[in-house]
């Protein structure tokens, strides 16, 4: 059995305003107050296209490596939904402002990019049961009427659903680097519609069925596994695999049937009388391409080439550009990139990770991270103190080396302080230096814990090793 | 509405019920808009508001401007103030009979296939359709977009160029509009001498014998005004007529959607959504409105988009081309507006007689051109008109010779 799968994935772009209105774009408005005769549908309102969604498409189409049509032109998609205002939706259907582009997977493997075009968005709908049909009543949001959207398509290229997670992962880091969209799956600022179809090892193939409503970027694997694993059961005992619309349901973390092919709409697509052609000028795409910003692979890459650090840790601190930002700026306070890199894929994002959180610069600030890697570094404190110190500092933004002194975590390991305490140990176990004069030298470890007791573990383990073997060994 | 200080101060005009005047109802004479009031102002009448006229009535239309007779009103049937027992013409009927019977001396219509002309032409007025792109159609109920575009009414030539000029602009709110910068009145008054119009054989081939005769005698006029007159054929003009009743309602089919009783308007109550939207618009329009709204979809839908819609639109382009084509050889394309004088209250009765009304008039829509009609002749004490019309953007051009036609006719 082998599985294919495409993907069609809508990005909310972040501009300030809408598509083909001026109402500005807020999550975060109350119901209802950012929208205007023309998001509202009124009779005679006219769409006017926003030019930063243009040049958010370009930039968008440039960083997936598309090529980008000077001539492009939108279409109506007509149908029928409360939330849908016009009755038809703002698309480009016929000809899309960039086509051809591709994402590398880490394993090499290319993705290819059908196209992508711009659109708009609907409002959104809360229904007072489940769904619109058994609702009593449903209320509904134009805020988000018009916002626009770029949807982008890929070719049918991948074959497990881990490539789909990765391309979707891959896809939200380059948008996100580039300052176009959120990349937010849970929030809905980027959709993900699945498409797959299975083959069997008689080389028959099953038709496709179309997954929809996936939130979250594990749910595109989960709902991949969950879909081929039905679609193949079904093949192999012989059943019909119907060509339908399926909806993800993560409670259940099952898909069941929207509607089949014959229930879907036909949107009677024709161009927008209302829009002239969309003419991009080469300048304007020249221009859009000098902003770019570099990519996730290619920090990576430079990362690894310029820094030294291992391909692991520069894939992750790449993907994310405020992270890379960071790492960047603990090299320039002279941190040795390395031991920055280790620190913040081993320590600090693990503290993100355990909130579920995104990673936030200003949660553990560059100098106190520097101030916990030079401390460590030069043993004034224990690997475990500086953890410990560190999440602290997430906790509650204080200075490092104020917690340090508070909780009183510098280590002792001057010998002055710490040779009488050491003799003090070895005099009062006569027996235990016998067995290491008899040449069982594992028992240093049995002294150094001991200090570590008398000294409440602020002593620096490592020096005082050190020093046991000298006092035992009559050098001090 | 109190205008403003302006050039038209103190001047009362009216405007077609489809253009949206913010407090004011905006029916566009149908049921499902029989109690929605305009959030705001239509970009046309504001310029016309602040050149000083005051805006006294919305006049009566075809539903949403489906007709040519002002019987396809769910409210009224307007009637010829020239004649009580015929038809004004459409849609913008209203507007027509609110200038020809001197309640106003100018009104606003809309022209999708010759709203604004063959009404003119019944009443025996001057019906300007400008340039498709030269006024905005913000705050215009959408009929079909590619063709609708705002004019004036008005009881002659001069006074159309003064309102056509106020119109004009671009407008940030249409990204179909342009900034011509056209001066309409400034050289209408010049003489047209050895001008070249022509007259396409497919517009007089089947002309009645009175309409004919009157023709001629324009031609006759022309010609002492040194003007040369040749007959020219543009084939594809034949299929004008076919290619329009597929796009306007194409177009139309999606414009309506909007009205669904969610947000505004009628609102009829069912136990699902699918009959909330099946019962709205089965009580919400009327009866032609629904006949264009299912040709459109049809023609649209995924199995007869090729066959249909995209022909038509090839077909257009073809019908665009052959007009341009003659532009280059002459000045003005010159033909009847309408194939009779108004028709009687419920004279015609199949859809087709009526969208039959505007075979001479919808080329100029098809083609974005600016087009006019201005009295030639009467038949039984009922008026005809001739139309003109010029290259796209030459509507100075267009008036001067329509100016010029007008002082011989009434000299």
């Amino acid at each position: 059995m082998k599985s294919v799968i495409g993907l069609e994935i809508h990005a909310q772009l972040l501009t300030e305003t809408k598509a083909f209105c001026a109402c500005k774009i807020d999550v975060n408005a109350k119901p209802n107050t950012n929208i205007c005769p023309v998001c509202t549908g009124q009779p005679g309102a006219l769409p006017v296209l926003n030019e930063k969604v243009v040049e958010f498409a370009i930039k968008s189409g440039l960083a997936l490596n598309c090529e980008i049509h000077q001539r492009s032109s939108f279409d109506r998609k007509n149908y029928f939904y409360p939330d849908l205002p016009k009755g038809y939706q703002i698309t480009q259907y016929f000809h899309p402002i960039a086509t051809e582009g591709y994402i590398n997977l880490d394993s090499g493997k290319k993705v290819r990019i059908r196209r992508i075009h711009i659109e708009e968005d609907a409002g959104k709908m809360i229904h007072s049961t489940e769904n619109i049909t058994e609702s009593k009543e449903s209320l509904i949001d134009f805020n988000r009427c018009g916002v626009p959207l770029i949807e982008i398509v890929t070719e049918p290229d991948m074959e497990e659903p881990l490539e789909a997670k990765e391309f979707m992962e891959k896809l939200r880091d380059i948008l996100r680097t580039i300052d176009v969209c959120s990349g937010n799956m849970e929030e809905g600022a980027l959709r993900c519609d699945a498409n797959v179809s299975v083959i069997d090892d008689n080389g028959r193939s099953s038709s496709r069925v179309e997954v929809k409503n996936i939130n979250s970027f594990r749910y595109v694997q989960y709902a991949l596994e969950y879909e081929i694993d039905r679609i193949s059961k079904s093949l192999k005992e012989g059943k019909d695999v119907k060509h339908e619309t399926r909806g993800w349901d993560f409670v259940t973390r099952t898909t069941v049937s929207l509607r089949s092919k014959e229930e879907e709409n036909d949107y009677r697509y024709f161009p927008e009388p209302d829009l002239p052609i969309l003419e991009v000028s080469k300048d304007l795409i020249e221009q859009v391409k000098k902003t770019l910003p570099e990519l996730p692979d290619q920090k990576a890459e430079r990362y690894v080439k310029t820094f030294g650090i291992s391909d692991y840790n520069a894939k992750i601190i790449s993907k994310d550009r405020d992270l890379a930002n960071y790492f960047e700026s603990t090299i320039s306070a002279g941190v040795d990139p390395k031991d920055g890199a280790n620190w913040i894929v081993n320590d600090l994002l693990s503290l993100f990770n355990a909130d579920s959180a995104e990673f936030d610069p200003g949660k553990v600030s560059v100098d106190a991270l520097k101030i916990l890697i030079d401390y460590t570094n030069s043993s004034k404190i224990s690997r475990l103190s500086a953890k410990e110190v560190m999440s602290e500092v997430y906790k509650s933004g204080r200075n490092p080396a104020d917690i340090i002194k508070e909780r009183n975590l510098i280590q002792v390991s001057d010998e002055e302080s710490l040779i009488p305490i050491i003799k003090k140990v070895i005099e009062g176990n006569p027996a235990v230096v016998d067995q290491y004069r008899k040449g069982k030298t594992s028992v240093v470890g049995f002294f150094v814990g001991n200090v570590m007791k008398e000294t409440k573990g602020k002593a620096d383990p490592k020096a005082v090793g050190e020093l046991v073997k000298k006092v035992l060994d009559g050098k001090v | 509405m109190n205008g403003k200080d302006g050039i038209l101060k103190g001047i009362p005009f009216a405007v077609k019920d489809n253009m949206e005047v913010i407090g004011t109802k905006t029916t566009c004479a149908s049921k499902i808009l029989e109690n929605y009031v305009s959030p705001y102002t239509a970009t046309a009448v504001q310029k016309v508001l602040d050149n000083g006229a005051t805006l006294v009535a919305k006049t009566n239309m075809d539903e949403f401007a489906m007709g040519a007779s002002t019987e396809y009103s769910a409210f009224f049937t307007t009637k010829n103030p020239l004649d009580l027992e015929r038809v004004p013409g459409g849609s913008s009927g209203g507007s027509a009979a609110a200038v020809a019977s001197g309640m106003v001396p100018f009104a606003l219509g809309s022209d999708t296939g010759g709203s604004i002309r063959q009404p003119a032409s019944f009443c025996g007025l001057v019906g300007y359709k400008p340039t498709y792109g030269l006024v905005s159609r913000y705050g215009l109920v959408a009929f079909a977009s590619s063709l609708d575009q705002i004019g004036p009414i008005t009881q002659n030539v001069r006074d159309a160029a003064l309102i056509g000029e106020i119109l004009f602009g671009m407008d940030p709110k249409d990204s179909t509009t342009v900034e011509k910068h056209l001066s309409l009145l400034k050289d209408i008054e010049n003489p047209i001498k050895n001008f070249k119009f022509a007259v396409p054989k497919e517009f007089v081939k089947d002309l009645n014998s009175d309409v004919k005769r009157i023709f001629e005698g324009v031609i006759d006029r022309f010609k002492k005004m040194d003007v040369k007159v040749e007959e020219v054929s543009i084939p594809s003009l034949k299929y004008s007529v076919a290619v329009y009743y597929i796009i306007a309602p194409a177009e139309a089919s999606s414009n309506l959607a909007r009205y669904d009783g969610i947000r505004y308007g009628l609102s009829v109550d069912g136990k699902s959504i699918d009959e909330v939207y099946m019962r709205t618009k089965d009580e919400g329009f009327g009866r032609e409105v629904k006949r264009r709204i299912m040709i459109g979809t049809f023609t649209l839908s995924a199995t007869y988009y090729d066959a249909y819609f995209d022909k038509a639109q090839r077909t257009r382009a073809k019908i665009v081309n052959e007009m341009n084509k003659v532009f280059d050889s002459y000045d003005a394309i010159i033909g009847p507006t309408t194939p009779n004088v108004a028709f009687k209250i419920g004279q015609l009765s199949s859809p087709l007689e009526y969208y039959l009304q505007d075979i001479y008039t919808i080329p100029a829509n098809l083609a974005g051109l600016p087009a006019i009609s201005l009295p030639m002749g009467k038949i039984g004490g009922m008026p005809v008109g001739l139309q003109i019309m010029c290259k796209r953007f030459e509507d100075d051009k267009m008036l001067r010779i329509a100016r010029n036609y007008e002082k011989v006719s009434q000299g």
